[in-house]
């Protein structure tokens, strides 16, 4: 039985909802198993430090409550928007995220469009030379690349282009002390200048996975009998491919641009701290090193939430393209 | 000797008295010797398995041959010399001594993270896929959340969490956030499993779910997690240098991503000497690239669909 769209849609959607709020269930749980007083972690970063500022802090901050209203407090407050104040810049979390986000979206959105395109053009060419000199290499890269610590490779680019030939800028999203507004073409260019090395060690970092994924789904799909028949009746490769192969091994490939996006947030985080570029990242690790735990709580929240969207995004499309789905 | 026949005789040879016995150790050895034949007759098995006894000969060999902490033995900063192969550290001391001693703890954080992520996932997955219905739900959920939530935010926070970072905790974080994927493999090969004739067969017959999850699920979910093991060792061993670059790894031992952290805060990425922040990623890469070699190699071996025909 086939079952339509809506339903499936439905489920998804409600699990996606059910998998957020456990996201926030956690994200409650671990905060307050961190260290430190929060009262006291608040008032460590203001000038007038008193037993009223404490109390008062307790206050604002509810932690007189029992734990039973601290956790709807903190979900009726995460559902309006209102998501704390930074310990550490005594302004509120979004203030402070809300450009380093762009920032971050910024950097992933160019180096994830590389790493896609290349990716599978790459994994492809290896699936087609299967066991060549072509795919060996190719695999021998990804299987390198793979195992390669993203932090390490960014420093390695950072060695190699900065240190020895001093080519690119080596921290920041743009040069220091200028303000971003009224936007130029000189800015621009700085901007992308500075880019460069993060999204490329970014996009070459997580590149091997796709190209091992996409090499591997492909000689799955390859090695299927109907590819046998489709060859027996006379079409040439590029039909086999375009018409048979590929869109079975487009499958894995759709769910992976889902799944890795956690992944690829890991690796924006090593690389924003490598290269002090401000992003999420960046801030996440100030974050931690300083106790400033509202913004870290942000951060876990948003990517969660990021992360979920993008596999609920990722499960609809296989939906469409995928009609066994709708059986299973 | 091909492994089929050496294992074979082993196994014949562990209970020698008890011709039944006997035969089924010998069964078994042969089995696995079959596999070990073909996992040693592809490159990546060979030089993989090579790389990984070079690494644990290394570690051995420091134990031996550096039981003490290195002692400031030149000025800080040295570029390498044939007196220090790798340079010297920030306050003189020997890199090449602090690296191979670098190596055990590595080790140690990649297998004992794997045991505790394997554990948790195919006890997880055993469960969700055999049990289904609302329990897989509710597992499957918080699976979800697991696998959502970026991991190194995950490991970060945890590590903030449990304060003292020790080689214990690191371990403990690392293997908790590591479990999900785990989970994930086994739970769709139990469900491919649970309704093949020869579970409803073994059901039929009146065998109880531990007795068939022991004797047919679970010995059929082995080859498939032990493949997936490997290549965790892999990423727990990646994810402990990127703890350690953050400053959030174990406190109590030195290891390599330490030193990169080190090298780091003294900038030697831009003034050197680079033998400093090269050489310990080096070593990351080639231990991750062995681990990674043989997950690949037996991938390819325990999956038939991949061996080349």
């Amino acid at each position: 039985m086939a079952k339509s769209f809506r339903v499936i849609l439905t489920k998804r959607v409600f699990n996606a909802v059910v998998t957020i709020l456990l996201i926030m269930a956690l994200n409650f749980a671990l905060f307050r198993l961190l260290p430190g007083d929060p009262a006291v972690l608040m008032m460590n970063r203001s000038i007038h430090e008193s037993d009223y500022a404490y109390w008062r802090n307790v206050e604002i901050m509810g932690l007189n409550d029992t734990y039973a209203e601290q956790f709807v407090k903190y979900y009726i407050m995460t559902f309006t928007g209102d998501w704390g104040i930074s310990y550490q810049h005594e302004r509120n979390v979004t203030d402070v995220l809300s450009e380093a986000i762009l920032w971050t979206v910024l950097l992933m959105s160019v180096s994830m469009t590389f790493m896609f395109l290349v990716g599978i053009a790459l994994g492809k060419l290896a699936a087609r030379r299967r066991g060549k000199a072509t795919d060996l290499t190719i695999t021998g890269f990804g299987i390198f690349f793979y195992g390669m610590p993203v932090f390490w490779f960014a420093i390695v680019l950072m060695v190699v282009f900065v240190g020895w030939f001093h080519l690119l800028p080596a921290k920041g999203y743009m040069t220091d002390g200028v303000p971003l507004q009224p936007i130029t073409a000189s800015k621009i260019w700085d901007i992308l200048v500075h880019m460069t090395l993060p999204a490329v060690a970014l996009a070459v970092g997580s590149v091997a996975g796709v190209v091992l994924l996409m090499r591997n789904s492909l000689i799955d799909v390859l090695t299927e009998d109907y590819i046998i028949t489709a060859y027996a009746k006379g079409l040439n490769e590029r039909q086999v491919m375009r018409k048979h192969a590929g869109p079975n091994a487009r499958l894995p490939i759709v769910t992976t641009i889902a799944m890795d996006t956690a992944f690829i947030f890991g690796g924006v985080f090593q690389i924003e701290v490598v290269f002090s570029y401000k992003g999420i990242g960046w801030y996440t690790m100030e974050a931690i090193w300083n106790q400033d735990y509202p913004v870290l709580q942000f951060i876990f929240f948003i990517g969660g939430v990021a992360v979920v969207i993008a596999n609920l995004i990722a499960d609809l499309v296989l939906v469409k393209l995928d009609p066994r789905v709708q059986i299973t | 000797m091909s492994f089929e026949e050496r294992f074979e005789r082993w196994g014949r040879r562990v209970f020698a008295r008890n011709k039944v016995l006997s035969d089924k150790f010998g069964l078994t050895g042969k089995e696995l010797g079959r596999t070990t034949d073909l996992f040693m007759a592809t490159n990546m098995g060979k030089v993989g398995t090579a790389i990984i006894l070079v690494f644990v000969f290394i570690a051995l060999a420091a134990l031996i041959v550096y039981p003490d902490k290195p002692a400031v033995t030149g000025a800080p900063f040295e570029e390498p010399s044939f007196e220090h192969p790798f340079g010297t550290d920030y306050i003189g001391r020997d890199l090449f001594v602090r690296i191979m001693q670098g190596t055990q703890p590595s080790l140690i954080v990649g297998f004992a993270a794997m045991a505790i992520s394997m554990v948790l996932g195919t006890l997880v997955g055993l469960a969700s896929g055999y049990w289904g219905g609302w329990k897989d739900e509710v597992i499957m959920r918080i699976n979800d959340v697991f696998l959502s939530i970026p991991w190194l935010v995950l490991m970060l926070v945890l590590a903030s969490v449990l304060q003292a970072q020790t080689l214990g905790t690191v371990i403990l974080v690392i293997g908790v956030t590591g479990w999900s994927t785990t989970a994930r493999i086994v739970r769709s090969q139990v469900l491919t499993l649970r309704t093949r004739q020869f579970v409803e067969r073994a059901r039929a017959i009146g065998s109880g779910d531990w007795h068939i999850i022991r004797r047919h699920v679970f010995p059929n979910v082995v080859p498939l997690i032990f493949a997936n093991a490997i290549l965790t060792v892999a990423i727990a061993i990646l994810s402990e240098s990127t703890l350690s670059y953050l400053k959030m790894g174990p406190k109590n031992v030195e290891t390599w991503g330490k030193i990169l952290e080190e090298a780091s805060r003294y900038n030697t990425q831009l003034i050197g000497p680079y033998s400093y922040i090269l050489i310990p990623g080096i070593f990351i890469v080639i231990i991750v690239l062995g681990f990674t070699f043989v997950g690949y190699a037996m991938d390819e071996v325990l999956n038939p669909k991949l061996r080349r025909r």
